[in-house]
């Protein structure tokens, strides 16, 4: 996993995203992007997206992949960004 | 003396008493694995929350996700976690008197979770704020109802069961801000600060801080519950390992009882015969 995440940082075509709640991880793998909703709207998360921080609304989350896409509905939670790490901390 | 169907009939329902009982502790056994695994799961998701929340809130109180404007009762909140019914032995009797010795209604208030404590609350004359019941399931706890208490109040103390091993069990009680202080003992100590400077933050920095700090507080509160759960199964594990050991224990002595019941029969009968063959021989 860890040398996944250290290629995905440096082909920058990737990032790594995790999506979890206290007591199961939905998801943990690469991927193209993260679509989610905040209170200003929809919005992306690509590879070599600024470090980022936003509460999440309750939406269904879009993570595109090279081979599918996943969606997984969420109640809200918070999302955190750095350094082509996408870290998705749901509501309890 | 007890006919051979009689103890023949004991023995079964004996048996089956053994059956239950092993399925029953089997069960608990199976519960506390799986408490156990969520427990990890949860300081895990805490932990790196936690990473995140410390580097926002540099040099700054954890403020039970409360806004500058909410109001605050100045009292302490007590929440005592006791079990929904039977099978919990003393362990929720020594609980509640050790939190009565404690509790002062003009520094206190007091709120109920199980239907067991609430009994013993009512019998003792002890008034609670709310009650809530035990949540039945172990994943999904919904505390969401306690969190808005809690927050109301300047500080929270919370008294539960605990576990300690599979044969001990233990009460405890903790203030909950150190109860999130301990839990972050184990998180990564990183000297980055994030701030406006170097993140966007969406809504604010203080919105997400106060989001983190409820969430964090939702995982403490459903960890206290499900460490009191998990010494409720262990309770409920040892009574059933001695109910099975004592129902074992009972089959053997009737499995003796119906072999000496067998001889004694087969003995009498055969006094009979001889009886039998004497009295013809004196009669020829």
């Amino acid at each position: 996993m860890a040398g996944e995440k250290k290629e995905s940082t440096e082909d920058n075509q990737s990032l790594h995203v995790k999506v979890a709640s206290p007591f199961r991880v939905y998801f943990d793998e690469p991927a193209l992007s993260i679509s989610g909703v905040n209170k200003t709207g929809p919005f992306d998360v690509l590879p070599g997206h600024h470090n980022f921080i936003t509460l999440l609304d309750a939406c269904v989350l879009n993570i595109r992949t090279p081979n599918e896409e996943r969606k997984i509905r969420i109640n809200g939670g918070v999302m955190h960004v750095k350094a082509d790490m996408a870290n998705v901390f749901l509501d309890v | 003396m007890k006919s051979l169907i009689e103890v023949a009939e004991e023995q079964q329902a004996m048996q089956s008493v053994l059956g239950l009982t092993s399925v029953f502790e089997g069960l608990a056994s199976m519960r506390i694995a799986q408490v156990k695994d969520q427990v990890l799961s949860s300081q895990h998701f805490f932990n790196e929350l936690w990473n995140i929340y410390s580097k926002i809130r540099v040099n700054k109180e954890f403020s039970y996700g409360r806004n500058d404007q909410d109001k605050v009762i100045e009292k302490n909140l007590f929440i005592v976690i006791t079990a929904e019914g039977g099978f919990s032995g003393d362990i929720d009797q020594k609980l509640i008197n050790w939190m009565v010795d404690q509790y002062d209604s003009k520094a206190q208030d007091l709120v109920i979770v199980g239907h067991h404590g609430a009994l013993q609350l009512t019998q003792l004359g002890v008034p609670f704020k709310r009650y809530f019941k035990l949540p039945v399931h172990d994943s999904n706890i919904n505390v969401g109802p306690l969190i808005n208490l809690v927050k109301q109040y300047r500080s929270t103390t919370v008294f539960y069961q605990t576990y300690v091993t599979l044969m001990v069990q233990d009460i405890k009680k903790i203030e909950l801000h150190r109860a999130i202080e301990q839990a972050s003992k184990d998180a990564d100590k990183d000297s980055e600060i994030i701030s406006e400077e170097n993140y966007i933050f969406e809504p604010s920095a203080q919105g997400v801080a106060s989001h983190m700090e409820s969430t964090m507080l939702q995982i403490t509160l459903t960890q206290t519950i499900l460490d009191s759960k998990l010494a409720q199964y262990a309770s409920r594990f040892r009574s059933m390992r001695s109910a099975s050991e004592k129902a074992d224990d009972t089959n053997k002595l009737l499995k003796m009882e119906y072999n000496r019941t067998k001889r004694f029969i087969a003995d009498e009968r055969l006094k009979e015969v001889v009886n039998g063959l004497r009295k013809a021989e004196q009669a020829l």
